[in-house]
């Protein structure tokens, strides 16, 4: 991973292959599927998007990146078991502190569906280039100014954080003390945060004079360098999956799974 | 939505250059003119040269040329402009479009960051202007082979080098079909190395019938110009032959310093044609001080000025210490590289070390040790004799300050006064005594006129200044430079310079880490030459840069200095400074 | 219009109907779409030197936090880039930042970050943005202590006060519980909280007029703005005090019954039993009283000093902006996380659970504690970098010259 295509991961398989848009709706069905149906569907969609990543050889990838919220879901299910409000089905208790079923469901659902979230969209970010996505977008209407946005910061996140770096050392250099109490250390904030803040607004001028030198206020028809392929098949596939969120949202407004 | 591509054809038949006639500027809420009545002309096929202190006008002239004055910068503009076939003063927008380019100083601020190749960096204009997709291949593959920058098509924008960055930024506005382009100091935070590739690209252009206006402060590139225009106070000094705009009589009014070659070429009297050319500056020079003719060259533009003799007084009694680096590797963890392998250096009070090498050759690495900004993978460092592996960044700059390449890092605070107090206060400097370091350090550098601006409202080379005195504010026993020349102007080198021999002078030990061998070699008593993380060389200035070493600086990447190079066609032994040189010189004579 | 097709549960029932949980992740996401769709309709006409500062200021948000880890200081102020765009381009522009701030945060893996979760928050970020922006158009950032402006924040003051008064009082008396399951409850819990902000909105709107309503220039506004700042610290550390040293405090739950200290509410103080330090009242409150009272005289000595005073509408501008974003994360944090975010957070969570609280209660309560001290810091610190705005950067933007003070 290249701090500039963030998670992408460069291939051929069908599910790069895939019009980025098929599989924003992809990944929306998923989510939608998700949070809205009862819980044994996670299941099913946990089984269903693993297969599709594994299918696309991204199942060795998928599993190192589980790392990322392992944490969160842990604290999820930990903290709702055993802190869980009202909960009457104690297992285990140790003062006001207890294990409760309540809990520990309630915990594991919350925990199963940000699981099937993560999962759904590292994959979609596995497999689809930024660029791409924000070039579709672009295609069909929104505004590329936005999607300008979006690519550059990405690329000014690792360019930032590089100099938040310098600032730390260039400031303690100064004699700015950055470790002791709480007191000193929030004296520091402004001498470290001010050069980030302030240098970068410098660096937006000359950043608007080379925009602006290079055509980006022309208020004219806009073409586009990158070029997105879009197989026939996928346009079915979006129909389909339009379909398929719009009968989640009626299941789970009339209550017909319950 | 329409879409009207501008067709290669749409360009005038006849292509157009710059014509600048009578251009006057005035900035809101400023009472002085920034431009007063300037004239600039550069015609296609030709580079024209601008040059001047900083704050003459040099930058508004570029931004007017570029149609952002008044366009996109607010001002009061009268005369006429008319630039690439258009008048820019007085047409819309849409008109300057990809006919005039523009890039600055910053390399990475001149690309729009938001493309991963070169190669799509290249189509982001054409897909501004609306060009055919079905043309734009076309058109970036003849761009990329006509600069000669073919080989970067694939390469990350953003991982480039400062000197790629910038040769693709040009290439990017001319893939544009531009033919007039214009330039504000591309060069100023350039190695030598990439301002030659640089100044080499302008040259193509112009050999291709472009219209180059570039706003310099380095002799290499404006040595390549057909004309140089100086400026001063926004207003014309001379538009000259770059030998004559840079000669010391030209540029006397400035307070410029004449870049070495064209003043030595100047002093033997060496027709302009020939100033730039070190054969035939030597020559002359030797004949003219046979003959007793060689000119006294003008007395603001020595090198060593009168400020610098008066020793840095002390406020924090601040005894001198020596540095004891043994042993001492670093290696990253993220290359797994060693980026120095086993230096050991000894340095006494009151030594000045200039530390060079090409960029990756560890000089930086090396010198972060000095005040923990990085630790020892093994050896050890001693400041003062007491080793330092323990003490906190903030505890060491007591004694060991350090000043950064980027100003913009520390600067902070709403005035130059304020910026500068910040390190002697977080010191716990008394009242009397913070008021007479800043005093110190504001004369120093010379800010007494901006010490209650914004520091940002000042220019980069004074930005720097003021990061160098905020530093200089805390009395260190020790000063570490890092690239204290890269974007600095010469009157700001010289101040550095100054500043340098006076700590000297007082016993205090400066360390710097430099491009610019002439600052190396007027102001350092010893040079240490590093090569992929190791001490090669290491000695005084005359034995560092004698002739003998030419092969070995060579490999390191290092150019001697002008005088040197003098010195040696003539058989005058090392002379690493025009002093040096001009000392043997005479002496040859009698 | 009949909802007889939406059949929301029941008190008791799982069958047959939506979880109020679903219902509220619907709207969330209703709510979230038009927002885009505003925030995208409003885009279009953003200049290019706002489009030019915008990555820029979502690189600054991510770069401050990691500056605020490196501190190890207990805060997020991950929206600083966000409050300064809205401060600089305006409302809109600042929303659109914190919505794609959000939306970049999670597609990349910066060290430290919040990782996708981040995206589920993108909302929050927007109005962040967007009230930074409508704050900075009222002045907060460039008030003098003799504009007449100030009225209205000491008014908003007021009315803030007055609601957290009116909330103590109906807590202590009918009480003030949520639960999903229970409709009356809910509907109780609705009637009451919009009966506390009637009373804060008509505590502000009586304010204003009266005790409030000042002329340019007014020699009381600089009395008045010290005198809220003392009474502001008074009323804080009160609280601060009580929450932590009151019969039913902080320190009254670490009882030692947790003795290795890794529980989430007892980390700090592993098996130590700190229910002593508890005060019994009246011992208790005359000791928060007294400790406010002190404090609250050196806050009102500090904002007589100079221009201190100013950063009273600062921080009114903070305060309420935390509010905002903790009334709209809870329900996300609750819904979509269970009400836990993996943050050092979640031990407040854990905290306000042991306390009794339910799970949106638990979440609603910790965005409470920490988002308006987070965004209190937060505007502080812009103010504090405003300060030095160069005028270079001043005149690039059209805002530059009247949202930020000189």
């Amino acid at each position: 991973m290249t701090a500039a295509t963030g998670y992408f991961r460069p291939g051929h398989s069908w599910l790069h292959r895939r019009h980025p848009l098929t599989k924003v709706l992809g990944l929306a069905f998923v989510i939608v599927a998700a949070f809205l149906l009862p819980p044994i569907v996670l299941v099913a969609l946990l089984a269903g998007v693993v297969t599709i990543a594994w299918s696309a050889g991204l199942a060795r990838p998928l599993a190192r990146a589980l790392r990322i919220p392992a944490l969160l879901l842990l604290s999820i299910i930990v903290v709702n078991a055993l802190f869980f409000p009202g909960a009457a089905d104690r297992l285990v208790a140790i003062g006001p502190v207890g294990l409760s079923r309540e809990g520990l469901s309630f915990g594991l659902i919350s925990a199963g569906r940000l699981l099937v979230a993560f999962v759904a969209s590292v994959t979609f970010l596995f497999t689809t280039l930024a660029d791409d996505l924000l070039e579709a977008l672009v295609a069909r209407g929104a505004s590329h100014r936005v999607a300008f946005v979006v690519l550059a910061a990405v690329q000014m996140v690792p360019r930032l954080q590089a100099r938040s770096r310098s600032i730390l050392d260039a400031q303690q250099a100064r004699a700015l003390p950055i470790r002791g109490s709480v007191i000193q250390r929030a004296r520091a904030l402004v001498p470290l945060i001010g050069p980030v803040v302030l240098g970068s607004l410098i660096d937006v001028r000359e950043r608007t004079f080379a925009l602006e030198a290079r055509g980006f206020g022309a208020r004219r028809g806009r073409t586009a360098y990158r070029v997105v392929a879009d197989p026939p098949p996928d346009r079915l596939i979006r129909i389909g999956l339009v379909g398929a969120i719009g009968a989640v949202l009626v299941i789970a407004l009339t209550g017909i799974a319950r | 939505m329409q879409r009207t591509p501008v067709e290669p054809e749409a360009l005038p038949e006849t292509p157009a250059g710059l014509d600048l006639s009578g251009i006057t500027v005035r900035y809101p809420g400023t009472r002085a003119d920034a431009l007063a009545d300037v004239s600039v002309a550069v015609e296609p096929g030709a580079i024209g040269g601008l040059t001047g202190r900083t704050g003459a006008g040099k930058s508004t002239l570029a931004l007017t040329a570029a149609g952002f004055v008044p366009r996109v910068v607010r001002a009061r503009v009268t005369g006429a402009a008319s630039v690439a076939g258009i008048e820019v003063l007085r047409a819309p927008a849409s008109d300057v479009l990809g006919r005039i380019g523009i890039v600055f100083a910053t390399p990475a601020n001149q690309l729009s960051a938001s493309k991963l190749s070169v190669r799509e960096e290249l189509a982001f204009g054409l897909e501004n202007l609306g060009v055919p997709r079905s043309e734009m291949d076309a058109r970036i593959e003849a761009t990329l082979d006509r600069l000669g920058i073919g080989h970067l098509a694939d390469r990350e924008p953003f991982a480039l080098s400062g000197g790629e960055q910038q040769r693709v930024a040009i290439a990017s506005i001319v893939a544009m079909g531009t033919r007039v382009l214009i330039l504000d100091e591309p060069t100023a935070q350039l190695d030598p190395f990439g301002t030659t590739l640089v100044a080499d690209l302008l040259e193509e252009l112009a050999r291709d019938g472009s219209a180059v206006l570039v706003a310099e402060q380095d002799p290499a590139v404006l040595a390549r110009t057909r004309r140089t225009t100086v400026l001063d106070h926004g207003q014309v000094v001379a538009t000259a032959d770059p030998a004559v705009a840079l000669s010391p009589e030209t540029l006397e009014p400035t307070g410029l310093p004449s870049p070495t070659i064209v003043r030595l070429g100047w002093m033997a009297g060496l027709e302009p044609a020939g100033r730039f050319d070190l054969d035939a500056v030597s020559t002359r020079l030797a004949a003219a001080a046979t003959a007793g003719r060689l000119r006294s060259s003008v007395l603001a533009n020595e090198p060593n000025g009168p400020s610098a003799t008066e020793p840095w007084a002390s406020v924090r009694d601040q005894a001198p210490v020596s540095i004891t680096i043994e042993g001492l590797s670093h290696r990253y963890e993220a290359t797994a590289l060693d980026a120095i392998r086993d230096v050991a250096l000894t340095i006494e009070p009151g030594e000045a070390v200039a530390i060079v090498g090409q960029n990756g050759s560890g000089k930086t690495t090396l010198v972060k040790h000095l005040n923990g900004l990085l630790r020892p993978s093994s050896g050890r460092v001693r400041i003062g004799g007491e080793d330092i592996a323990t003490a906190s960044i903030d505890e060491i700059a007591g004694r060991v300050g350090f000043v950064f390449q980027s100003p913009d890092d520390q600067l902070f605070e709403r005035s130059v006064e304020r910026e500068i107090a910040f390190g002697p206060r977080n010191l716990g400097l008394r009242p009397d005594a913070l008021a007479r370091a800043i005093e110190m350090a504001v004369e120093a550098v010379a800010l007494g006129d901006v010490r209650s601006t914004n520091p940002y409202d000042l220019d980069l080379s004074r930005r720097k200044l003021v990061a160098l005195a905020g530093v200089l504010a805390m009395d260190p026993a020790v000063l570490v430079l890092d690239e204290p020349t890269t974007g600095q102007d010469p009157l700001g080198i010289r101040r550095v310079g100054a500043v340098v021999d006076r700590l000297r002078a007082a016993g205090r030990t400066v360390v710097a880490v430099t491009h610019d061998m002439e600052f190396a070699a007027d102001h350092f008593s010893r040079v240490i030459v590093m090569t992929r993380g190791e001490v090669v060389l290491d000695g005084p200035p005359a034995a560092v840069f004698a002739a003998e070493r030419t092969a070995l600086l060579a490999r390191a990447g290092i150019e001697r200095p002008v005088a040197a190079r003098v010195g040696e066609r003539l058989g005058l032994g090392s002379t690493p400074t025009e002093a040096a040189l001009l000392a043997a010189l005479s002496a040859s004579v009698h | 219009m009949k909802f007889d097709w939406l059949r929301v549960c029941a008190e008791g029932q799982t069958t047959d109907c939506v979880g109020a949980i679903q219902l509220i992740y619907l709207v969330a996401v209703v709510v979230g779409i038009v927002l885009l769709a505003l925030v995208a309709s409003r885009s279009r006409d953003l200049s290019t030197t706002a489009i030019s500062l915008m990555p820029v200021a979502i690189a600054i948000n991510i770069a401050v936090g990691s500056i605020v880890y490196a501190l190890r200081l207990p805060i997020y102020l991950d929206s600083i880039g966000t409050v300064l765009v809205g401060v600089l381009a305006g409302p809109w522009a600042g929303a659109l930042t914190g919505l794609l701030a959000n939306f970049i945060w999670s597609i990349l893996p910066v060290p430290g970050g919040a990782g996708p979760t981040a995206a589920f928050f993108a909302p929050v970020a927007g109005v962040i943005g967007l009230m930074a922006g409508w704050w900075a158009s009222r002045g907060v950032f460039r008030l003098r202590a003799d504009d007449s402006r100030v009225g209205g924040f000491l008014a908003l003051a007021a009315g803030i006060a007055g609601s957290a008064i009116a909330m103590l009082v109906i807590q202590n008396t009918i009480g003030l519980s949520f639960t999903f399951e229970d409709n009356d409850s809910q509907i109780r819990f609705v009637l009451l909280g919009l009966l506390i902000v009637a009373i804060g909105v008509a505590v502000a709107w009586v304010s204003q007029r009266t005790v409030f309503a000042y002329r340019d220039g007014d020699p009381r506004i600089a009395g008045d703005l010290q005198t809220a700042t003392g009474i502001a610290a008074f009323a804080l550390l009160f609280v601060i005090v009580r929450l932590l040293f009151a019969p039913t405090g902080y320190f009254s739950t670490i009882n030692g019954s947790d003795p290795d200290g890794d529980g989430p509410l007892s980390a700090p103080f592993g098996g130590a039993n700190l229910t002593g330090l508890t005060l019994t009242d009246p011992t208790g409150l005359i000791v928060a009283i007294a400790i406010g009272v002190v404090v609250g005289f050196l806050a009102w000595q500090w904002a007589r000093r100079g221009e201190n005073a100013r950063l009273f509408p600062v921080w009114i501008g903070g305060l309420t902006t935390g509010l905002v974003a903790a009334t709209i994360s809870a329900p996300i944090a609750a819904g979509v996380f269970g009400g836990v975010t993996g943050g050092g957070t979640d031990l407040l969570v854990a905290a306000f659970r042991t306390l009794g609280l339910g799970v949106f209660q638990s979440a609603f309560a910790q965005g409470l504690t920490s988002d308006p001290l987070d965004k209190t810091i937060s505007y502080t610190v812009v103010y504090a970098i405003l300060i030095a705005l160069p005028i270079t950067v001043r005149t690039m933007f059209s805002r530059g010259e009247t949202a930020v003070a000189d």
